[in-house]
């Protein structure tokens, strides 16, 4: 498993383990904040007018005319309803996903932590590639968990796997991306896994 | 990671809210209590199509009833002035514009360095390591102890490893050092600039040619 090796010295604070990134959702926060605010701000005001002897107002009169007379299965209730749901589902999957999707963090080194955009990897992939000799048309994909990377051309689906794989041992990351190489033989046709002789290419990225 | 647990608490209840009381009106309208054979409790609200959203009577059911007043306006009053007390909260989040330097053997001396000045010194030594086009570094409150945020942007086949061990080993080292602070982590955020098409294109030719 020395085909990544190019690092096996990732300092000394590699033991600490790298801790997954959470997005502070300080903007959707500050929208529901704002919104909770006004409502419950004008409904107060409206309330204790009401109790010192003011007439309620006609937004306030008007919506509880409209709540009582309409039924449940009224077009805007139902409707009401609907974007209630969404709204709500929305709002929760905010806060229990741990967003940034676009980041991928890195082993933190010493006091440092850090993490890439998975587009910059897909650019030092990229890179890498030009560099090789018999590609006509190259693809990569960088997902969360894995690289996808279909490739068309005379060139040994081997030998791209080979260095693209030296390429992603040289990013750093702290959980290694699987790398898939797939390629379209130009006019033969015929499809050819990249490596059949690498079943796990975690171990050797975890070596790494 | 507190503000964030605050957060997501926030956008938790209010979701929450939202969902039930949508997931309920939509039960009732579509009928679906009768039409999956399900037998709600007696208490249970908004079962039938033909029932307002709120009759006027439920709105009332508790209006002669002396706490209901008083409980309605102070839980009114304690949502606005949460909320209040939240914005602003987020709002005085980007303000760090000083840090607090310990003064070992000095007793009555409390000396304090601008943000900015540290902020300059970290973006300078960062945009002068190998391979680096741009770099932004902030400094940014965190539980117990302010953190550097930096985002940095490599040339097209940088090394993200060698610019994060570079920028702990330089610019963050020194920092805390010459500050003898006792922390100071960061964290960084790489993007990659994507080499131009031509470079790409000729590189390739070039090989081929060899």
């Amino acid at each position: 498993m020395s085909r990544d090796g190019e690092r096996t010295d990732p300092g000394a604070g590699s033991v600490r383990k790298a801790p997954r990134l959470w997005a502070g959702r300080a903007a959707t926060a500050a929208m529901v904040a704002t919104v909770v605010l006004v409502v419950a701000g004008a409904l107060l005001y409206d309330v204790v007018a009401v109790r010192a002897g003011q007439p309620a107002r006609r937004w306030r009169a008007q919506v509880a005319d409209e709540l009582a007379t309409r039924h449940l299965d009224d077009v805007w209730v139902l409707l009401g309803a609907g974007v209630s749901v969404l709204l709500g589902g929305w709002l929760l999957w905010l806060a229990i996903t741990p967003g940034l999707r676009r980041w991928l963090v890195l082993r933190p080194y010493g006091g440092t932590d850090a993490a890439i955009e998975r587009a910059g990897i897909g650019h030092l992939l990229a890179d890498r590639a030009a560099g090789l000799r018999g590609i006509d048309h190259l693809r990569i994909r960088v997902g969360r968990r894995r690289v996808r990377v279909s490739v068309s051309g005379p060139v040994d689906p081997a030998v791209v796997q080979r260095q693209l794989r030296e390429e992603l041992g040289r990013v750093g990351l702290a959980r290694p991306l699987r790398l898939d190489v797939r390629s379209w033989r130009g006019a033969a046709g015929g499809v050819a896994d990249g490596a059949p002789d690498q079943p796990d290419d975690r171990a050797g990225e975890a070596a790494g | 990671m507190r503000r964030t647990v605050v957060n997501r608490v926030l956008l938790g209840l209010v979701g929450s809210v939202l969902l039930g009381f949508g997931v309920l009106v939509l039960a009732g309208g579509l009928d679906l209590y009768r039409r999956l054979g399900v037998h709600p409790p007696g208490w249970w609200p908004l079962t039938s199509p033909d029932q307002p959203v709120l009759s006027a009577r439920s709105r009332r059911r508790w209006v002669e009833s002396s706490w209901w007043w008083p409980t309605v306006i102070g839980a009114l009053a304690v949502l606005v002035a949460g909320m209040a007390w939240w914005l602003v909260a987020q709002l005085r989040r980007t303000g760090l514009h000083r840090i607090d330097v310990p003064t070992p053997g000095a007793g009555g001396l409390r000396l304090k360095v601008s943000a900015r000045a540290l902020e300059e010194a970290l973006e300078h030594g960062t945009s002068v390591l190998p391979e680096v086009e741009r770099a932004r570094v902030r400094l940014v409150r965190a539980p117990g102890h302010p953190r550097l945020r930096g985002a940095v942007r490599l040339t097209p086949g940088g090394d993200p490893v060698g610019l994060v061990e570079h920028f702990e080993d330089g610019p963050r080292v020194d920092a805390v050092r010459s500050l003898g602070l006792a922390e100071l982590p960061a964290d960084l955020r790489i993007r990659v600039r994507e080499a131009p098409a031509e470079r790409r294109r000729g590189r390739r030719r070039h090989r081929q040619l060899e």
